[in-house]
Formats: structure tokens, C-alpha cells, sequence
């Protein structure tokens, strides 16, 4: 069988869905993983605290999640999880492009989240009664997050309807 | 909806009802005490300090006690502390057991001295032991380790450093000291780093022997013992039997203060209690028979508590009104529905000055919003019926995990509204269930659109709702100037704002562009745009002229206006922000339903259903844990950043009244 670029379609749209749960769950793994250090530090010296650095420790885990969500959806969308899966190249192409916000934004806004929650961590090490304003921050961060996903969502079901 | 009044009081007795005055107080728990500034100069203040650190001594010792206690007789496992509350308790049988105080706090530093002496034996049965390891390689030795030999012979005991026979030892001797005879020769024990041996000569070799060996490598045990090994360890064993037997004593001794383990707690609280007394004891004005107190009180608890003070004691109470300058406490009130949320907003600030209780409004607004991040019927009801098992089922918690549990129970219900509303059952669970187990297409439709299948109706909805609630933000800060009178701020700050906001975003409604993009179907008549576009030019020239009000220099105020203008752009970014309502109860839904897909992979039969169920547990136990978690954090986040930043800064500080700030029980006053 020749090589046809045409029926690589399916291969950048896969691409895509895969992207987005990677470099999310990356970024997520990391920084769940940096936060996690300074939240065990934390509870050696004072183990009442654990509820409240749990929660910080667990912002920066949403970007996996906002990946995985972005990788479930295009996989359902082009036709990978049942269904009929002729991709052309170019809408391959496109819900490659689609997933890029959530995979790059969801890396590196982990990451970035993460130190910002390690610094609410220890501030609520010291001042526990700030707990309200030190969750605030790190969630700051997941704004971008959040609009990266809007946009990979909206582009993928958009897509569906393109006559390309 | 109420920021509490607060009023000051101010209160004078003798000083010979001090004692009973002060308990009556701390048990009331209504006044916080705040020393007046300028006595007169009759009055001083007494130096508490040292009675005050002695009574927490008192309450840490009850402490550890009861730690060292339920260490050796671990206590029946009961409710978690934090569901079970503190245990109340009458105020006759709190005096009661309070005369045995001293006794207890007593008890308590026996049971502490016979916990040290535990860990001290524990100690030395390991120091014993290791004397007891260093024998072992002696123990074939049946003289005195430091025995160095007879009139006539000399005799060396001691180690070297490898693995040595006692023909090899002979050999080498030999050929060091080949004019020595007779040297006699026994190996005590080998081992592949030690040969301990014992050596005898005739007493005028001796030097030379020594000599020799030290070349060798031979050196003496570095603590010989008097006796013979064996017999010395008989007695390092007894030794150990003797510490055993009194650690099993002591503990014997500890576990029959068991019964008192109630008691020692409430000693704890005793002297907790009693620090916190001679705290407010050291912040009072003084003179030889009269003392004096004043602080701040809620206005409604006024009346109740000047009654029972001045029939009760000889007291004086005198009420006021406190001055404008003054920073006054700040507790607030809300109903069952609206002081669930008072925990939120105390966790940003409680409110300053001048500005009102938002808990009210932002309680409605808090249930929505978490309700539609959430969005799944299946998940609202769980939580609506595990928080109402605990506060159902546990009376006694205390007040703030009370609100807490409060705020989720309602929070869950709006869940199950908006869940109905989407049609989120754990996702899509039943049209799963149905297709892989029954083979049947039944699905519980939603009452009103499924966000999946239109994400931007749902967009535009969420940024509708966004709009509600930063107005509702706005408003109240109009609510909040008018009420001090400035009217002209209010105008200037809201109502330009709302005609420059709504005005736009009117003007983007009645666009074709806008209409096509959120598939509105409805058309407006082109006088609302051209209406729209007026009413955005007033706001706007207003904002230019106003916003830079507080300068007098004009261009300076010019500039300053249009940069106010420029603040428009934070209206943009703030209804965005509200595009996570969408993005989280999107998530919600598709992760739920990432778990059912995967729990239906291997088809209906029994494999398959037993797969399903536990594909289905875990995932929706981790679903609901980490969106619970999203939805808290978000719905907190728009409340904080874009609703109160419209009208709200804070910084008040906490009532934080005079009181039994126990660990273990809560004295109730007799009915």
C-alpha cells in the first residue's frame, strides 16, 4: 500500500486528543508533586492543618483533568471510541490545532499554579485563619486554565459541523 | 442580612464578687473585654502572668496525662471528636468536680512522673543489654577480666583484631619471641574481626610478651569487668528482670487512673478556663475594693445581661453607645439559610466600616453558582443526604463545622436542581445501564438542554448569570453610598457603570455578528441598539467627567477619567471569568461519563455488571472528590474576585467575646 497523506486525518486528530491529556497530566503530575512536598512539610509540624493543604495541594491537579476532558471529547468526536472515524486531513489538522490551548496552556499553567500554591501553602502554615485569601491565589492562575479549555471545547464541537 | 450592634459596657462592682462576676461572664460569653485607655489614677492593673502560666501548666499536665493514659489503654473507639462535639456539662456538676481540681492536676503529674520513669527503665534495659552483647565474647572466661596474674606468672586478657587460631597465635608468638618458653595459650572465642584470648607466661616474660602482642595487634577489653563474665551477666540479667517487673508496675499503677481519664480532661478545661480568667483578670482596672470592666456587647444581649448582673450581684452597668472612631467588633447574624456562608466570608474578611453584611445576597448566588458547577443530580443528592445524616444525627457539633455542613447540604440541593435541569445522573449512568445491561435506548432526558449537545447556549447563560451577579454587586455598593448620604458617589460610581455596561453589552446583543456566534434566536428592534448606544455614551462621558473627581488641577482630572473609562476592560475579563461555569459542569459530566464507558467495556453479563459496579464506585468517588473540590474553590473565586470586588473590602475585626474556650465540655447554665 502507497503512502497517502490523506488518510492521515485521523492520525492528527488522535494527535490532538493525545496531546491535550499529556502536557496536562504532565503539568498536573508536577505540580501536584511540588505542592504535595510542601504540604508534607507542613503536617510534620502541625498534622491539623492536613484538610486545608490538601485542598491547596490538589489546585494545580485540574489541568490533568481539563486535558483528559479535552482528550475524551475529540476521541468521541472523531469517531475513535465507535463510530465512523474518516477524518479528512485537513479537519485532522484542525482538531490537532483545537486541542493546542488546552495541551500548552493546561502545561504550563500547572506548573505556574503550583508555585503559587506553595506559597499559599506556607502562608496558611503560618496564618491558618487566611486560609479563604490563600486558595484565592493559585486559583488566579486556573483562570487561564479554564479559558483554554472554553476555547479547545468550543473549537472541537465546531468543528464537527465544518464541511471540510 | 445584619451586622450585629455592638454597644459598650461598662461595668463596676466590688471587688469581693470579682470571682463570681467574672465566671458569670465567661459563662455568658457575650462581652468582649477591651480595657478602657486612661484610668483614673486610683486604679492599676495586677500582673496575673505567673498565675496565669501556672494554671496552663496545670491544663498542658492534664493533657499529656491523658495522652500517656490512652496510650496504654487505648480509649473505646467512639464518634470522631469532631462529630461528637464537646460533651456538656450542668453547672452544678462542673462545681462539683471543680473542687477536686487540685487533686486531679495532681494525679496528673504522678501519672506523668511514672511515665518518665517508664521511658527512664525502658532506657536503661537498653543500655543493659548492650553491656550484656559486649560480654558475650568473654563468657568463656571463668576469672575476673581484669586479672593480670599470679606472683610468678602474668597473664594478659584481651582481643585481636582478626580470626586467629590457637595454632596459628602459637606460631606467631614463636617466631617473635623465640626465647620464651612456655607461654600457655586458650582462645576464648573467635570471630572473623575478633580472637579474644587468654595468655599466661611466667611473670618475667611479662614485658616482653606484652611487647610482642601489642606488635601484634592485641589490646585489652575496653571495659573490663570485676567479675567473671558469666556471673557478671547473671547479674546485668537480673538487673533487667528487675526493671521489666517495675515498668510493669508503673503501668499497672497508670492503668488504675484510668476511671479518672473524664476528670483529668476536665481539669484541662478547669485551668484552660481559669488561664483565660486571670488573662482578663490582668487587663482590668483596679482599685483597693472596687474593679472595673468594660468592653464591647452585642445591642440585643444588652438587656438580658445588665438584668442578671445587677439582681444577681451588686453590680453597676452602665450601657453606651460606642463613639464613631472607635473599632468596633464585628459579629454577624443571618438566618438558617444565609449563615451557612458566614464561613465564607469571614475567610476573606469580615466586613469593615460602613459596609454591610453580604452574606444574605451572596448566599443565593454561592448556591447557584456551586450548583451548576457541580451539575449532577446524583452527586447533589448524596450530598444532601450526607450532610443531613450528620447534622441530623450529630446535634452537638460544633457551630462552624455546623455552617459548613449547612452550606454543602444547601449547595447539594441546588446540585440536584441544575443536575435535573441538564439531565447528569452520574452522567449519563442510565442511558448506559440501560444500553449494556437491558439493551434498551432509555435515557433520562433533561428538563431543559444537555450542556454537551450546546455548549455555547450554555456559555451565553453563564455569562448572563455572571452579569446578574456583578450588578447585584454593584447595586449594593449604590445601597452602601447612599446610605452614608453620598449620594453623588453612588450616581457617579454605579449608575454610570450600569448605563456604560448594560449599554454595551445591549448594543452587543442587538449585533447580527454577536446574534449568529450564540445563536440567539430572537431579533431586536434596531431602536435598542441606537438606545443601547446612548445610554453607553452617557456612562461613558459620565465615567470621563467623574472618575477623576478627586483632583482639582483639570487635565489632571481629564486623564484620570479616562483611565476610570479604561475599567471597562476589567468588566470584560470579570464576565468571562464566568465561562468556568461551563467549563466545570462540562468536566463534571464528562469525566462521569469517561467512568461509565469504561466501567461498560466488558459488555452485560455478570463480569460485566460486577466491572461496572466497581469502575463505576471508584470513578464517581474520585469524580465527585475532585469536582467538589473545583466547584468550592471557583464558586468561592467569583465570589471573592468578581463580586466582591464591586463593593466590598472588609477588614473588620472578629468579635471574639470573653469565654469558655474549653477542648472537652461545655458547661450549660441551669434552666
Amino acid at each position: 500500500m502507497k503512502f497517502d497523506w490523506n488518510t492521515m486525518g485521523i492520525f492528527f486528530a488522535l494527535m490532538g486528543a493525545i496531546l491535550a491529556t499529556f502536557m496536562g497530566g504532565i503539568g498536573s503530575a508536577i505540580g501536584v508533586s511540588m505542592t504535595g512536598r510542601a504540604a508534607a512539610g507542613v503536617v510534620t509540624e502541625d498534622p491539623s492543618k492536613f484538610g486545608k493543604v490538601l485542598i491547596l495541594q490538589l489546585l494545580p491537579g485540574t489541568q490533568g483533568i481539563y486535558g483528559l476532558l479535552i482528550g475524551f471529547v475529540t476521541l468521541t468526536q472523531i469517531g475513535v471510541m465507535g463510530g465512523s472515524s474518516d477524518i479528512s486531513l485537513v479537519k485532522g489538522l484542525l482538531y490537532l490545532a483545537a486541542c493546542l490551548p488546552m495541551a500548552i496552556v493546561g502545561w504550563v499553567s500547572a506548573l505556574q499554579q503550583a508555585k503559587a500554591a506553595v506559597s499559599s501553602i506556607s502562608l496558611v502554615a503560618k496564618k491558618p485563619d487566611q486560609f479563604g485569601k490563600a486558595m484565592i491565589f493559585p486559583a488566579m492562575v486556573e483562570t487561564y486554565a479554564v479559558f483554554a479549555l472554553l476555547i479547545s471545547i468550543l473549537a472541537i464541537f465546531g468543528l464537527a459541523g465544518l464541511p471540510v | 442580612m445584619a451586622v450585629l450592634e455592638m454597644k459598650r459596657i461598662q461595668l463596676c462592682a466590688l471587688k469581693n464578687e470579682r470571682k463570681k462576676i467574672l465566671e458569670f461572664l465567661q459563662r455568658r460569653g457575650a462581652v468582649e473585654i477591651h480595657a478602657a485607655e486612661e484610668p483614673e489614677a486610683l486604679f492599676s492593673k495586677t500582673d496575673t502572668a505567673s498565675a496565669r502560666q501556672a494554671f496552663e501548666k496545670n491544663a498542658q499536665t492534664a493533657e499529656e496525662a491523658v495522652a500517656v493514659l490512652d496510650k496504654l489503654v487505648p480509649p473505646e473507639k467512639g464518634l470522631p471528636k469532631v462529630l461528637a462535639g464537646r460533651t456538656p456539662i450542668r453547672l452544678s456538676d462542673y462545681e462539683e468536680t471543680a473542687k477536686n481540681a487540685v487533686k486531679l492536676a495532681k494525679t496528673a503529674s504522678q501519672i506523668l512522673a511514672l511515665d518518665k520513669k517508664i521511658s527512664d527503665d525502658q532506657a536503661e534495659i537498653i543500655r543493659l543489654n548492650t553491656q550484656l552483647d559486649a560480654l558475650v565474647p568473654w563468657m568463656n572466661l571463668d576469672v575476673s577480666m581484669r586479672t593480670l596474674g599470679t606472683r610468678s606468672t602474668s597473664v594478659f586478657i584481651g582481643s585481636f583484631p582478626e580470626a586467629l587460631t590457637k595454632e596459628e597465635l602459637g606460631t606467631r608468638l614463636a617466631g617473635a619471641l623465640p626465647e620464651v618458653s612456655s607461654i600457655e595459650i586458650e582462645i576464648l572465642s573467635t570471630q572473623p574481626q575478633q580472637t579474644c584470648v587468654f595468655l599466661v607466661c611466667y611473670g618475667k616474660y611479662g614485658m616482653q610478651v606484652e611487647n610482642a602482642l601489642r606488635a601484634m595487634g592485641f589490646t585489652y577489653p575496653p571495659t573490663p569487668v570485676r567479675l567473671p563474665p558469666c556471673e557478671r551477666a547473671e547479674e546485668i540479667k537480673k538487673q533487667i528482670e528487675a526493671l521489666r517487673s517495675e515498668i510493669e508496675e508503673a503501668k499497672k499503677e497508670i492503668g488504675s487512673y484510668r476511671e479518672l481519664r473524664e476528670q483529668l480532661l476536665f481539669t484541662s478545661d478547669y485551668y484552660t478556663m481559669r488561664a483565660d480568667k486571670y488573662r482578663v483578670l490582668g487587663e482590668l482596672w483596679q482599685s483597693p475594693r472596687v474593679f472595673f470592666i468594660s468592653g464591647y456587647i452585642p445591642a440585643e444581649d444588652c438587656a438580658a445581661l445588665e438584668q442578671a448582673l445587677e439582681t444577681q450581684y451588686r453590680a453597676f452597668v452602665e450601657i453606651e453607645t460606642p463613639g464613631e472612631d472607635e473599632e468596633i467588633p464585628v459579629k454577624l447574624k443571618n438566618g438558617f439559610f444565609s449563615s451557612a456562608v458566614e464561613g465564607v466570608v469571614e475567610g476573606y474578611s469580615l466586613p469593615g466600616k460602613h459596609e454591610v453584611d453580604p452574606s444574605f445576597i451572596m448566599s443565593f448566588f454561592y448556591y447557584i453558582l456551586f450548583g451548576m458547577m457541580l451539575s449532577d443530580a446524583a452527586y447533589g443528592i448524596l450530598m444532601v443526604l450526607g450532610c443531613g445524616l450528620v447534622l441530623w444525627k450529630f446535634k452537638n457539633i460544633e457551630q462552624g463545622l455546623k455552617k459548613t455542613m449547612t452550606m454543602f447540604l444547601f449547595c447539594g440541593i441546588s446540585t440536584t436542581f441544575w443536575g435535573v435541569l441538564f439531565g447528569g445522573y452520574f452522567g449519563d449512568a442510565p442511558a448506559v445501564i440501560a444500553k449494556t445491561f437491558f439493551h434498551s435506548d432509555f435515557t433520562v432526558p433533561p428538563l431543559w438542554f444537555a450542556p454537551l449537545d450546546e455548549p455555547m447556549r450554555l456559555l451565553m447563560f453563564s455569562f448572563l448569570l455572571g452579569v446578574i451577579h456583578l450588578f447585584t454587586g454593584l447595586g449594593v455598593q449604590f445601597y452602601q453610598l447612599a446610605k452614608r448620604g453620598k449620594i453623588a458617589d453612588a450616581i457617579y460610581d454605579v449608575i454610570f457603570w450600569y448605563f456604560l455596561v448594560g449599554g454595551l453589552l445591549m448594543l452587543l446583543v442587538s449585533t447580527d455578528m454577536f446574534r449568529d456566534m450564540a445563536g440567539l434566536t430572537f431579533t431586536l428592534p434596531p431602536i435598542v441598539g441606537a438606545l443601547s448606544a446612548v445610554f453607553a455614551g452617557i456612562g461613558a462621558v459620565g465615567i470621563v467627567l467623574t472618575a477623576g473627581r478627586e483632583s482639582k488641577n483639570p487635565g489632571k482630572r481629564f486623564l484620570k477619567g479616562l483611565y476610570g473609562l479604561y475599567g471597562v476592560s476589567s468588566y470584560l475579563s470579570d464576565i468571562l471569568s464566568y465561562s468556568r461555569l461551563l467549563a466545570l459542569g462540562l468536566a463534571t459530566g464528562v469525566i462521569a461519563t469517561v467512568f461509565n464507558q469504561l466501567g461498560s467495556m466488558l459488555g452485560g453479563g455478570v463480569v460485566g455488571a460486577i466491572f461496572f459496579t466497581l469502575v463505576f464506585i471508584i470513578g464517581h468517588v474520585l469524580n465527585l472528590a475532585i469536582n467538589l473540590l473545583g466547584a468550592y474553590v471557583h464558586t468561592n473565586r467569583l465570589q471573592y474576585v468578581e463580586f466582591f470586588g464591586k463593593f466590598y473590602e472588609g477588614n473588620g475585626r472578629k468579635f471574639t467575646p470573653f469565654t469558655a474556650n474549653t477542648k472537652h465540655f461545655k458547661i450549660t447554665e441551669e434552666k
